[in-house]
C-alpha cells in the first residue's frame, strides 16, 4: 500500500526531525568536562573544597589561605610516590597588543589568566624560546601573541597597566610569571597538582592523600579530574547544554506535530481506497496496521537517514555552537553510542506516536465510503478532541502563569517552552472547530474582489474544515511559536533593562572592553562610583549548605548610596561601612547591626566583620556590601564591575563609555546575546518544518483537488483564475493559522508580561519584534502559495476535456 | 432445487429524522436463489443501491434481516461482519474498484492476503485467465484501461469463491463496447460456475443479461421479471410505471 510520493512529506519531515535530535544529542554527549591542558600531568589533582551552592550557580571552590597552602604543600610531598606538590595560582593578567587588549581571545577565559611558573610542570608545558620569569617584571608568554624574548610587554593586571620584559614564550594561553610574583597576585589557592613518580597508581596516591586533606579538599584521579576545568568554561557548556537539550525537545514535538498532520491529512485522502479495503475484507484493526506499519517503515529509513546526516552535521554544528558561545574552546564532538542508539529508536518512535490518532480514524472509516466522494466531511471535531484540546490548553495557561511567577529567569524560560507546546498543540487540536467561525470572520475581504472565486474559496474553506485545519495547523505552531518566544525573549531583557536603568541615578557608565574589568588604574583614572565585587563564602560552620558562596560588592558608601535609587536601609548606616572589618547585609540574612558576621575571601583568610548597616533584599545588585579596600587587600586580582559618573570622561586602558539606558539594555548583553541567539535558533527550527509542513500538506492537498479544479474549469473559469482561487485558498489558509497562532502567542505573552511589572515593580512594554513575526508569516504564505499554484499551473496545462476518468 | 443464497425479510432503511427523514428501504422482502443473476433496477432514490448496500453487508438496515448463506448479519460483529465480507461475498463497484498502488495480481489477490492466505500464482492467474486478462497481471491500475480495471475487479470478487457477488453499476462509468465484456462475463460465471450475482444497474440493456429482473419505486419491490428478458421488454415496462398514474399514498411498513 505503501506509496513513494505520498511518503515523502512524512520521511522529510521525520528525517529532518531525526537528524536535529541526532545532532543535539550527539553534541550533548560530547560536551563533557576536559581536564584543563595546564593539569594534564597531574596524575591527582587536589582541589580546594566545593562552595555550598547548586551545581549550576558555578561558584569557585573555596581557597586555602597562604599558610594552610605551605602546610599542605609539605604534606603532600611526603606522601609516598608524590614526586613534587605544586600549587596551581591562578590571577588575572592580560597582554596588550597595539596598547589594547587582544580581540580575538575575548571569549576564552585561559586567555586572560596568569599562573606562577611552576604551573607549566603539571602541564609538562615547555619553552618554545627564552627563558623561565625568575624575578618580578618577568614574564613567559604565549607564542601566539606575535612578541620576542627580550622586548618589553604591558601586563594588564587588576591593579593596572604594568610594564614587563618578556623573557620566554610557550605554546599555550596565558601568561607565566616567578612564583613568588603569582603568590602575591593570587595568595588564596584553589588547586594543587601532584607529579608521581612513574609506576605509581593514582589511585593509592589519591587515598593517601586524602590522609593528609580530611575534609579540607578533594583528590581527583583520571577524567575526574575534569572537575578543576575554567568556571566558565562549566558555565557555557552548561548553557549549550540548555539550548541542546531545548532543541532536541523542540525537535522531536515538532516532527511528531508535523508528521500527525501529515498522517491526518493523508489518511483523509485515502477516505475511499481505505473503505474500499474494508469492503473487501479488511478488518479495522487490520486497517489500523496496516497504516501504522507505513508509518513504521517511514520512521525507520527516515530515522535512519536522520541519523547518518546529524553525524555528518555534527562537527560543523559543534565548531558553530563554539563560534557563538554555546560551548567552550575546549569542545570535540565525540560519538557516543547513547546517541546513535537514541537516534535509531527515534525515527520510529516520533512515526507511531505521530501516526497514532490518524491510524484510529483510518480504522473507522466504513466500507461504504468506497462508494462516496469524500468531499463532504463528517462531523469536524469529536468530543474527545474537544476534551483532549481543552485540557492542553488549560495547561499551556497553567504553565505561562508559572513562567510569569518563576523567581528564576531560566526557570521562566523553561515554563515558556512547555507552555508554548502545550498552547499550540492545544490550538491545534480544538482548530477545526475554529476554523468556520474565522473564514466567516474573514468573509468580506475575500469575497469582494473575488466574485465567484471568492465564493469557491470560502465554501471550500469551511466545508472541509479538517482539511483547511491540517493546512493551517504548521502556521499556527510556527507563528505561536515565533510570536511567543521572540515577544518573551524581547520584553523580559526590555524589562530588566528598564528596571536596571530605573535604579541607577547617574548619567554615564565605563564599563570594561575586550576584558573581564576594570583595573584600579583606569577606575582611579575615572573618579566616579565603582563596584568592585568578589566572592566570599560564608565561614559559619553551624549554617548548612556550608561554604555557602556570595557575591559581596567593594563600595564607596557615600557614592554608592547616592547613585543607588533602589536604596532602603532598614537598620543602622551606611555611613558606617568603612575600616577593615565592617559589612552591609540584606534583610533575608537576618542579622542586626553590630552582631559579628566571619566570611572566607578570596586569599582564604577567614576575617570577622561587624555588621553596621542592614538593606532591603533588593537595594544591591549582590549579596552584601564591603568596603573597596577590604575586598582589594584579600582579593588582588578583583576587577571592577562598572563605573557610574555623572558627566562623560575619556575611557582609559580595556574601558569604554556608555549612557545609562544603553548600559542597562548591554549590562547583560553577553547572556542576551546567546539567548536572542538560541531564540532565533529554535524559531529557525520550528519555522523551517513549519514551511516543509504546509508545503508538504499543500501539494498532497493539490493532488487530490485536480478533479475539482477541472470540474470548475469546466464550469467556465479561465486557468488564471483557478489559479488564483488556489492561491487565494491557501493565502486564506495561511491567514487563518497566523490568526489562531497569533492568539494563542498573544495570551502567553500577557501573562508574562504581568509577571514581569509584578516582578520588576516598573511597567512592563510587550515588546513584539515584527521583523521575526512577519518572516515567518511571510515565508509560510510564500511557500504556500507555491505549493499550491504550481502543482495546479502544472496539472491545467492540458484542455480541461482531456481529463482522465 | 434452488436454494436461497441471499435472503430479506421486511429491510427497511430510514435516514434523518423530522422533516429530513428519508426512507430509503420500505419493507422489502425478497431473495435471490443461488444460480441466478438478478438486476435491481429503479430511478434515482428507488433505494436500488440501499437495497444492494444492505444485503452486502456495507450498510446496517433500520429494520429487517438479511441472511447469506445461512447466516444472519444482524448477529454479526463488525469483525464477523468483515470476514462474512472477505470470505462469502465478492464486490464490483462503478469505479475506484482497485487499490492503485497494487498491480492487477496484488490486487486480485488481496482478500485473500486480507484473510492471510497466500495464494498460488497460478490461482491469480486463473481468475486473470477468466476475465481475459493474463497479459496484464504485472500492471497497475493507472496503466489499465477502464473496461480492464472492471475486469480486474470481477476477477477479485472471484478469487475467494464466493457465495454471491454484488455488482453496483458496474458498466456505469463504461463504453458500450466495454460494458458488454463485463456482462458478458458476469453471465459467464452464473451459467459455467453457477455463481450467484446481484447487480444494480439503470441500463435496460444491462438488465437484459439477468435471469430476473426487480423493479422498485419509493423503497418497494413494485415489479418483477422473469423470462423474456430483453432490453425492449424492460424498458417499456420501466416507461409503463413512469406514465401510470401514480398509486394511492400507500401506507409506510417502517
Amino acid at each position: 500500500m505503501l506509496s513513494i510520493r505520498r511518503s515523502v512529506g512524512a520521511f522529510v519531515a521525520v528525517a529532518v526531525g531525526v537528524t536535529l535530535v541526532a545532532v543535539a544529542t550527539l553534541l550533548l554527549a560530547s560536551g563533557r568536562p576536559q581536564v584543563p591542558d595546564r593539569l594534564a600531568d597531574a596524575a591527582v589533582v587536589v582541589q580546594s573544597p566545593e562552595a555550598g551552592a547548586a551545581a549550576d550557580s558555578f561558584a569557585p571552590t573555596r581557597p586555602w589561605s597562604a599558610a594552610r597552602t605551605a602546610e599542605l604543600t609539605s604534606g603532600l610531598a611526603g606522601v609516598p610516590g608524590v614526586t613534587a606538590a605544586v600549587p596551581d595560582r591562578t590571577f588575572y593578567a592580560q597582554a596588550l597588543v597595539h596598547g589594547r587588549p587582544s580581540a580575538i581571545d575575548a571569549q576564552r577565559e585561559d586567555a586572560h589568566q596568569g599562573h606562577g611558573w611552576s604551573s607549566t610542570r603539571l602541564g609538562g608545558l615547555r619553552l618554545t624560546a627564552g627563558a623561565p620569569p625568575r624575578q618580578a617584571g618577568e614574564v613567559v608568554v604565549d607564542r601566539a601573541l606575535g612578541l620576542r624574548p627580550g622586548g618589553p610587554v604591558t601586563l594588564l593586571t587588576a591593579a593596572g597597566p604594568q610594564p614587563y620584559t618578556v623573557t620566554g614564550l610557550v605554546d599555550a594561553p596565558g601568561v607565566y610569571v616567578a612564583d613568588d610574583v603569582a603568590a602575591v597576585l593570587a595568595p588564596g589557592v584553589r588547586v594543587i597538582g601532584l607529579l608521581i613518580a612513574p609506576g605509581a597508581d593514582p589511585e593509592k596516591v589519591a587515598a593517601g592523600v586524602r590522609g593528609v586533606v580530611g575534609g579540607d579538599g578533594r583528590a581527583l584521579t583520571g577524567d575526574g579530574r575534569s572537575a578543576s576545568e575554567p568556571r566558565n568554561d562549566a558555565r557555557t557548556r552548561w548553557i549549550g547544554m540548555q539550548v541542546l537539550t531545548a532543541t532536541a525537545a523542540l525537535a522531536g514535538f515538532v516532527t511528531v506535530f508535523v508528521v500527525a498532520s501529515t498522517f491526518a491529512f493523508d489518511v483523509g485522502q485515502r477516505r475511499r481506497e481505505l473503505g474500499l479495503l474494508r469492503a473487501v475484507g479488511a478488518t479495522p484493526r487490520q486497517v489500523r496496521r496496516m497504516v501504522r506499519a507505513e508509518a513504521l517503515v517511514v520512521g525507520a529509513t527516515a530515522g535512519l537517514t536522520g541519523l547518518l546526516v546529524g553525524a555528518a552535521l555534527a562537527p560543523v554544528l559543534g565548531a558553530l555552537l563554539v563560534d557563538v558561545g554555546f560551548e567552550p574552546a575546549t569542545f570535540r564532538v565525540r560519538y557516543e553510542p547513547w546517541p546513535v542508539a537514541l537516534s535509531i529508536v527515534a525515527g520510529p518512535v516520533i512515526a507511531l506516536l505521530a501516526v497514532w490518532s490518524a491510524s484510529r480514524r483510518a480504522a473507522r472509516v466504513r466500507p461504504l465510503e468506497a462508494l462516496r466522494e469524500a468531499a463532504v466531511e463528517q462531523r469536524p471535531i469529536g468530543r474527545l478532541r474537544v476534551a483532549t484540546g481543552v485540557l492542553l490548553v488549560a495547561a499551556g495557561l497553567a504553565l505561562s502563569v508559572g513562567t510569569a511567577t518563576a523567581d528564576q529567569a531560566r526557570d521562566a524560560a523553561t515554563f515558556a517552552l512547555y507552555a508554548v507546546m502545550a498552547l499550540v498543540a492545544g490550538a491545534t487540536v480544538l482548530a477545526p472547530a475554529a476554523v468556520r467561525p474565522v473564514v466567516r470572520l474573514l468573509r468580506s475581504p475575500v469575497r469582494r474582489p473575488g466574485g465567484a472565486i471568492g465564493m469557491l474559496v470560502r465554501a471550500g474553506a469551511s466545508t472541509a474544515t479538517r482539511r483547511t485545519a491540517s493546512i493551517a495547523a504548521p502556521v499556527l505552531l510556527t507563528v505561536a511559536f515565533a510570536v511567543l518566544v521572540s515577544g518573551m525573549v524581547r520584553t523580559t531583557t526590555a524589562a530588566y533593562a528598564a528596571g536596571r536603568a530605573d535604579d541607577v541615578n547617574a548619567g554615564w557608565v565605563v564599563v570594561p572592553d575586550r576584558a573581564p574589568g576594570l583595573s584600579d588604574r583606569a577606575v582611579a583614572g575615572v573618579g566616579g562610583t565603582a563596584l568592585l565585587p568578589t566572592t566570599v563564602f560564608e565561614s559559619d560552620p553551624d549554617s548548612s549548605p556550608t561554604d555557602r558562596p556570595l557575591t559581596a560588592l567593594g563600595v564607596d558608601p557615600v557614592g554608592f548610596a547616592a547613585m543607588n535609587r533602589a536604596l532602603t536601609v532598614v537598620a543602622g548606616s551606611l555611613d558606617d561601612l568603612g575600616g577593615g572589618d565592617t559589612v552591609v547585609l540584606p534583610a533575608s540574612a537576618n542579622r542586626q547591626p553590630s552582631e559579628p558576621y566571619a566570611l572566607v575571601f578570596a586569599d582564604g583568610e577567614v576575617v570577622s566583620l561587624r555588621v553596621v548597616a542592614v538593606v532591603t533584599d533588593d537595594s544591591i545588585p549582590g549579596d552584601l556590601l564591603l568596603p573597596r579596600s577590604v575586598v582589594r587587600t584579600h582579593d588582588p586580582s578583583a576587577l571592577t564591575s562598572a563605573v557610574y559618573v555623572r558627566d562623560r570622561v575619556d575611557p582609559p586602558v580595556g574601558a569604554r563609555v556608555v549612557d545609562v539606558s544603553a548600559w542597562a539594555a548591554e549590562a547583560d548583553r553577553a547572556e542576551d546575546r546567546l539567548v536572542w541567539l538560541f531564540t532565533l535558533l529554535l524559531i529557525g527550527v520550528s519555522a523551517g518544518y513549519g514551511a516543509v509542513a504546509v508545503a508538504n500538506t499543500l501539494l498532497m492537498a493539490a493532488a487530490g483537488r485536480v478533479a475539482d479544479l477541472r470540474l470548475i474549469r469546466l464550469a467556465g473559469a479561465t486557468r488564471g483564475q483557478v489559479i488564483w482561487l488556489v492561491t487565494a485558498e491557501s493565502a486564506l489558509v495561511v491567514l487563518i493559522g497566523a490568526l489562531l497562532g497569533g492568539a494563542v502567542a498573544f495570551v502567553g505573552l500577557l501573562s508574562i508580561r504581568a509577571g514581569l511589572a509584578e516582578q520588576a515593580g516598573v511597567p512592563v512594554d510587550l515588546v513584539v519584534p515584527w521583523s521575526v513575526v512577519g518572516g515567518v508569516v511571510g515565508l509560510c504564505l510564500l511557500l504556500a502559495v507555491l505549493a499550491s499554484a504550481l502543482p495546479t499551473w502544472r496539472s491545467l496545462r492540458h484542455r480541461p476535456a482531456r481529463s482522465p476518468a | 432445487m434452488t436454494t436461497q443464497t441471499v435472503t430479506l425479510q421486511g429491510l427497511c432503511a430510514v435516514y434523518g429524522a423530522g422533516a429530513r427523514r428519508v426512507t430509503a428501504l420500505d419493507g422489502v422482502t425478497t431473495s435471490f436463489a443461488g444460480g441466478t443473476f438478478t438486476a435491481v433496477m429503479g430511478p434515482s432514490g428507488s433505494g436500488k443501491s440501499t437495497l444492494l448496500h444492505c444485503a452486502a453487508g456495507l450498510d446496517k438496515p433500520t429494520a429487517g434481516t438479511v441472511t447469506i448463506d445461512g447466516r444472519r448479519l444482524d448477529d454479526l460483529g463488525e469483525d464477523e461482519l468483515t470476514r462474512l465480507r472477505r470470505d462469502r461475498i465478492g464486490f464490483v463497484f462503478q469505479a475506484f474498484n482497485l487499490v492503485s498502488s497494487l498491480t492487477a495480481a496484488e490486487n486480485v489477490e488481496l482478500p485473500l492476503r486480507l484473510a492471510r492466505h497466500r495464494p498460488p500464482a497460478r490461482d491469480v492467474l486463473a481468475a486473470l485467465d477468466t476475465v481475459g486478462l493474463t497479459d496484464r497481471a504485472g500492471h497497475r491500475p493507472s496503466e489499465l484501461s477502464g473496461g480492464e480495471q472492471q475486469r480486474v475487479a470481477v476477477a477479485r470478487a472471484l478469487i475467494t469463491r464466493p457465495a454471491v457477488v454484488f455488482a453496483d453499476e458496474p458498466t456505469g462509468a463504461l463504453d458500450s463496447t466495454a460494458s458488454q465484456q463485463i456482462l458478458r462475463l458476469l453471465r459467464a460465471l452464473v451459467d459455467d460456475h453457477r455463481q450467484t450475482v446481484v447487480m444494480v444497474t439503470h441500463d435496460p440493456a444491462a438488465a437484459a443479461y439477468a435471469d430476473r429482473v426487480l423493479l422498485l419505486a419509493d423503497g418497494r419491490i413494485v415489479d418483477e421479471l422473469t423470462g423474456g428478458i430483453t432490453a425492449t421488454v424492460v424498458a417499456a415496462r420501466i416507461a409503463e410505471r413512469e406514465t401510470a398514474p401514480a398509486g394511492s399514498a400507500v401506507e409506510s411498513s417502517c
